[in-house]
């Protein structure tokens, strides 16, 4: 039995869209309730990010509840940058009990690149520890070993930078992801198809399903800040100076054309098991990006 | 006033300074260091002070030393030695020696004759009469000063200079007695004399032993010299041979050729690398038109109509003898004849003593001596110069002459004759990589006559420097034995400061996890003293020298019983155009609130003096450099760390950081009357507003 | 060795405010080596705070100054006691360990700190301090080809590089060498690779539990064969 209806999806063979939805820095969630409105039926399931950039938002178990309420398929994206283990495991119990089975580990951001650089870094655990601690759940016993009153169910996944300059030590981490239980990848930004095309080469070898990240550039500005400030951002230039040749004011069409154009060739050319498209506060675009890529 | 918490434990005239090369080198031990330092600080009449206490005879030497010292000078694995001779001798025309008045008492009774008034005779007399002796000097000829009258032509010591120097011994007393030789040394004791100096020279030529050697035509080097220099003019006829290869033969040579002689040929039996005289005669003698025929000795003279038919053989050199020369062996059938007017035998001297003296000779004629007490076999008879050592330089003499005064106080005193104590000595060599650093700098030569105007007469060849130039030379020594020591081993936490901060990679670590600053590598820049955590290292101080703490006392304490305030106080390069006072014509205005603390390098003072500076009542401080002069490149880098780092806890404790500035002064772009100017504007206008501020609170 | 700064000259003049004569007490090791608080930076206080109260022409403060070897051992504390008893404080430029052992040792002065304790390190050229060691209490620098994740990866993390790792950089400070790539390197270099592959579990927090405490001495009544 599924222990998710992701993870059903993933296991059917269709070409899988996720999405992501930032949560706001405050309790008034309307835009992100009309953001989880509008994607939550036209992708297979929805990330909430939890404290991107380590800049502190409403968290994302609190944005998960409200796409189970809205009747959506929720992934809980955890992070190990502030909560020690024992907060972290609390979590999960907390997210299983209310149907939130699909999670995303990640290490989380550095601390310095956020909005409260002067925060205690916690990570207490790394990504690897943190999907093996999640599977350790699922045996019924804690981290210190103690049994646990009913055990949850995950499908749980990881993330992997198949454009990361030094390609190899990613690599390493990424057979160690596996080997701890990682189902799915959703993989950070992918520009070009070469690196995509390689790393799925490689990974085909193990049984998991990969979904390339397409994020979605507003303009050639935002791409270089992104390059210059967000971890894990490497947009080539190429793609910069497409931005930049867009006309004024046409800079986001511009970015969702190579997205859908990257999408598409994606799909055709059936390099990997689907794609996760982050937007990046522009979730509305998204419903136009789908549609154009005849997803 | 707080009290200096430079951690000087030792006194402040204490020398631990090392000994350099060159001072080991020159007989006198003089030392060089110091007064071509302070010629570099422009300080020349201290330099001249320097150069009298160690040598009593300086302009003398200036002129005719053969300076051991620049053979041996360490610059000359950098680039070129420095011209230390010429030098000293800029010091004595510039510093005013002709103005110095030489002064005695007599406070012992024992009376001491000295036989003979060469260098070595006068060192003796002026020590003895210094010490306090009546001494009389004893003379054959009708003037003093032996060889220095009768030996060395007057273009290379001029009689002027030999005759104020004889002066000066007149007016210490010293009893002199020309045209009076001695022939019994019984008599002298009998006319109350109770010590003896004999130093009667070696002016016997030696003879070559071949045939026809007694033709007429045929003369020796001391005498011919002799004869010249007692203003007999012989007659040498327009061609002339010098048989030798030492400075007398060069002397006779060049001698000849301001007779008149219109060629002149030295015949040498060795090469030029085996010559033993100056290298920078030989050159002056090539320059004058003198030629020398290597390899090629005379082996017989026949005279034929008034001339010389001289018969020569040619040479090749064969093994190594025990002079560490090769031997020159004759090649047969290799004969051949030259024609002269005169030939001028100069191949060595020896001593001619009376034996009446009953004294024991040795190798080469020479009296033999105890090399320590210089006593003879005689009892208070004491011996010294050529006529023990065979010719030897007149440095060497007046060394001689020095030791046998010294010797002869502690006979006539009853004290044991010690060894001197000397400073330890350094290293010679530098090593690669030191000399990698060190900025080069070619020698700078005073200027000398042209070559044919030298032959015209007996003139000084050698020009003096003139100011600058003698700076610049001075500039170039590199400080031997300066250098950096760890003083405080204790406090040292071996943080490898002083290994990371070394322009000339000096300092490290031994095997055993100790740091070591060799000194003979050390160039004393001072940038590890300033630099070092602990405060362990300090800079080997010469005499006379502050550190910079005490000169900071000492500047403001004279500021003090002058009755003015400083304003602004200026470590400043003292080489540079601040430390000299070069500058000073050019700031009259400023200079009543302008405090210089001259140092070695700008690179040494510390943060800690620029705020004492401060503390001690100074409203603006400048360190001022010699720029483009200074021997390393990197010293702004440290003088603006030290500089930052104070006006970082000027800014702290609300005080303006433009209160303190870094000069480079001597780099184009900066001129340094300008930014004085602006220096001293800018440091009034605070002072004025601090004042004013004060009032209105009042 | 450990490395400090030390603190701005308006905290000290704030923290010695109340006290007239104060002893400024320097350490002659790592607070020597670090530049923080050696002869040197302890005359260089010494004349800045006199500077600064001479400008303000107050005379509040009577300053001395001494340097011991060591502060952190109590036996070099003792050296100090009859400088520690004519003043009213103590401003220590030790380590904040030198400043406790100072402050435990002498009971009735109080004992300030003149320096910002930063962390174990080396220095990596003149001037430049760079942290090596976190005193974590379970090394592990054999697995990691002797360079330490804990200290030189900004998260600590175990089992190789996080994707925010840009040309060798950390993506916390662009001027610092992700520590996982140099590890990576070096055990390809030493052909080792097999020790970044295993997985690492979670650290072991409790062998910090603080303050920590080393005890390497056998007592006497644990010894074997008494009777």
């Amino acid at each position: 039995m599924a222990k998710s209806l992701f993870e059903e999806k993933l296991n059917s063979g269709k070409f899988i869209v996720t999405a992501e939805v930032g949560p706001q820095k405050g309790v008034d969630c309307s835009e992100m309730i009309h953001h989880i409105k509008l994607l939550k039926d036209k992708v297979d399931a929805l990330n909430v990010t939890d404290h991107q950039s380590s800049v502190m938002r409403f968290p994302s178990l609190g944005g998960c509840l409200l796409v189970k309420e809205l009747g959506g398929e929720p992934i809980l994206q955890v992070t190990c940058r502030d909560r020690n283990r024992l907060a972290l495991e609390a979590d999960l119990l907390l997210a299983y009990s209310r149907g939130i089975c699909n999670v995303l580990c990640l290490t989380g951001d550095s601390v310095d690149v956020g909005d409260h650089k002067e925060a205690k870094p916690v990570f207490d655990l790394d990504s690897v520890q943190l999907l093996r601690m999640i599977r350790t759940l699922e045996s019924g016993k804690d981290m210190g070993g103690n049994d646990l009153k009913g055990a949850p169910q995950f499908c749980i996944g990881a993330s992997v930078h198949p454009a990361a300059d030094r390609i190899e030590p990613q690599l390493v981490k990424f057979e160690k992801k596996v080997a701890a239980g990682a189902q799915f990848f959703q993989t950070q930004g992918i520009y070009e198809l070469d690196s995509l095309r390689r790393f799925m080469q490689y990974a085909s070898q193990f049984d998991v399903k990969i979904l390339a990240g397409i994020i979605v550039m507003a303009s050639a500005r935002m791409a270089q800040y992104m390059n210059e400030n967000v971890p894990g951002v490497i947009v080539p230039q190429s793609v910069i100076d497409e931005l930049a040749s867009a006309e004024k004011g046409k800079g986001l069409q511009k970015g969702i054309e190579i997205a859908v154009r990257t999408i598409k060739a994606i799909k055709e050319q059936n390099l990997c098991h689907g794609v996760h498209i982050m937007a990046v506060g522009r979730e509305s675009v998204v419903p136009e990006i789908i549609e154009a890529a005849g997803l | 006033m707080p009290a200096s918490n430079f951690p000087v434990s030792r006194k402040a005239s204490f020398d631990d300074s090392l000994m350099p090369p060159c001072q080991i080198a020159c007989p006198l031990h003089m030392e060089i260091g110091e007064y071509v330092d302070l010629i570099a600080q422009g300080r020349v009449m201290e330099a001249l002070q320097v150069i009298r206490s160690g040598n009593p005879f300086p302009a003398i030497c200036a002129y005719v030393c053969t300076h051991p010292c620049e053979d041996t000078c360490r610059r000359g694995q950098v680039d070129h030695p420095i011209a230390i001779r010429a030098l000293k001798r800029f010091a004595i025309e510039f510093g005013g020696d002709r103005m110095i008045q030489e002064e005695a008492r007599t406070t012992y009774s024992e009376k001491v004759a000295v036989v003979g008034s060469g260098p070595a005779g006068l060192a003796a007399a002026y020590y003895l009469r210094k010490l306090g002796y009546p001494v009389t000097i004893f003379e054959a000829h009708s003037a003093l000063g032996g060889m220095l009258r009768v030996g060395i032509p007057q273009y290379r010591l001029p009689r002027e200079v030999l005759d104020i120097e004889v002066q000066r011994l007149t007016q210490m007393g010293v009893e002199i007695r020309t045209n009076t030789r001695v022939v019994s040394l019984d008599l002298l004791f009998e006319l109350g004399y109770k010590a003896v100096f004999i130093t009667v020279g070696a002016h016997q030529g030696l003879r070559l032993g071949i045939e026809g050697e007694e033709s007429p035509g045929v003369v020796d080097g001391a005498t011919f010299l002799r004869e010249v220099n007692l203003g007999f003019q012989p007659s040498v006829g327009t061609s002339v041979a010098a048989v030798g290869g030492g400075n007398v033969a060069i002397d006779a040579a060049r001698t000849a050729l301001r007779l008149g002689a219109k060629e002149v040929k030295i015949l040498y039996r060795r090469t030029r690398a085996e010559m033993p005289a100056d290298p920078a005669e030989i050159e002056q003698a090539l320059e004058e038109g003198v030629e020398i025929c290597f390899l090629v000795a005379p082996i017989k003279i026949t005279r034929e109509n008034k001339r010389l038919r001289v018969t020569c053989i040619r040479f090749e050199l064969g093994e190594t003898d025990a002079s560490g020369r090769p031997r020159p062996v004759p090649i047969q059938g290799s004969e051949f004849d030259m024609e002269f007017d005169t030939l001028i035998t100069a191949i060595g001297q020896a001593p001619r003593i009376p034996e009446d003296f009953h004294l024991r000779i040795g190798k080469g004629s020479t009296i033999q001596v105890d090399p320590v007490t210089l006593l003879t076999n005689r009892p208070g008879v004491f011996a010294g110069g050529d006529a023990v050592t065979g010719p030897a330089t007149v440095t060497q003499a007046l060394a001689a002459g020095r030791q046998a005064a010294q010797r002869i106080d502690e006979y006539l005193r009853h004290k044991y004759p010690l060894p001197q104590k000397e400073k330890p000595p350094i290293a010679k060599d530098l090593l690669p990589k030191t000399i990698e650093v060190i900025r080069k700098a070619h020698r700078l030569e005073p200027e000398r006559l042209a070559p044919q105007e030298r032959v015209q007469g007996f003139r000084p060849i050698e020009l003096i420097y003139d100011w600058q130039s003698a700076v610049d030379e001075a500039r170039r020594c590199l400080r031997c034995g300066m250098g950096a020591e760890i003083l405080f081993q204790d406090r040292c936490a071996t943080c490898l400061n002083c290994l990371r901060v070394c322009p000339y990679h000096v300092p490290y670590l031994d095997e055993n996890g100790t740091i070591q600053i060799p000194a003979d590598q050390c160039q004393a820049c001072g940038i590890c003293v300033a630099e070092c955590p602990a405060q362990a290292i300090v800079l080997r101080k010469p005499r006379d020298r502050r550190y910079i703490d005490e000169e900071l006392h000492h500047v403001f304490s004279t500021a003090k019983q002058s009755g003015f305030r400083p304003l602004i106080v200026s470590f400043a390069c003292q080489y540079g155009l601040f430390g000299t006072g070069t500058l000073s014509g050019l700031w009259k205005e400023a200079q009543a609130s302008i405090s210089i603390v001259p140092v070695l390098c700008v690179a040494t003072v510390e943060p800690e003096h620029i705020l004492r500076a401060f503390e001690m009542g100074a409203e603006g401080v400048f360190v001022a450099g010699c720029g483009e002069q200074c021997a390393r490149e990197d010293t702004h880098f440290w003088v603006r760390q030290r500089v930052e780092k104070v006006r970082r806890a000027l800014g702290q404790m609300g005080l303006e950081p433009e209160r303190i500035q870094a000069f480079n002064v001597r780099v184009k772009e900066e001129d340094p009357v300008q930014r004085l100017h602006q220096f001293t504007e800018q440091i009034g206008q605070l002072y004025l507003a601090a004042v004013l501020a004060q009032e209105v609170k009042m | 060795m450990i490395v400090a700064e030390q603190k701005p000259l308006e905290e000290i003049q704030r923290m010695i405010a109340p006290y007239e004569k104060v002893l400024i007490l320097g350490c002659g090791t790592c607070m020597t080596v670090c530049g923080a608080g050696g002869e040197r930076e302890v005359s260089f206080l010494h004349s800045a705070l006199r500077l600064a109260q001479a400008r303000t022409g107050s005379n509040t403060h009577q300053f001395s100054e001494y340097t011991v070897k060591r502060q952190c051992d109590p036996e070099f504390m003792a050296l100090i006691a009859d400088r520690a008893r004519e003043v009213d404080a103590i401003l220590s430029l030790g380590c904040g360990i030198g400043v406790q052992v100072a402050a435990e040792h002498f009971p009735d002065t109080p004992v300030l700190p003149g320096v910002n304790t930063s962390f174990m390190g080396t220095i990596t050229e003149l001037g430049v301090w760079d942290e090596r060691c976190a005193a974590c209490g379970d090394c592990r620098l054999a697995e990691t080809a002797g360079i330490c994740p804990i200290t030189r990866c900004t998260k600590g993390i175990l089992n190789g590089p996080c994707a925010g790792t840009k040309n060798g950089k950390c993506e916390a400070n662009k001027d610092i060498d992700c520590a996982w790539i140099l590890i990576y390197e070096r055990l390809e270099r030493l052909g080792q690779l097999e020790k970044m592959r295993r997985y690492y579990p979670p650290r072991n927090f409790r062998t910090i539990p603080r303050p920590r405490r080393l005890v390497n001495l056998v007592k006497a009544d644990m010894e074997e064969g008494n009777g």
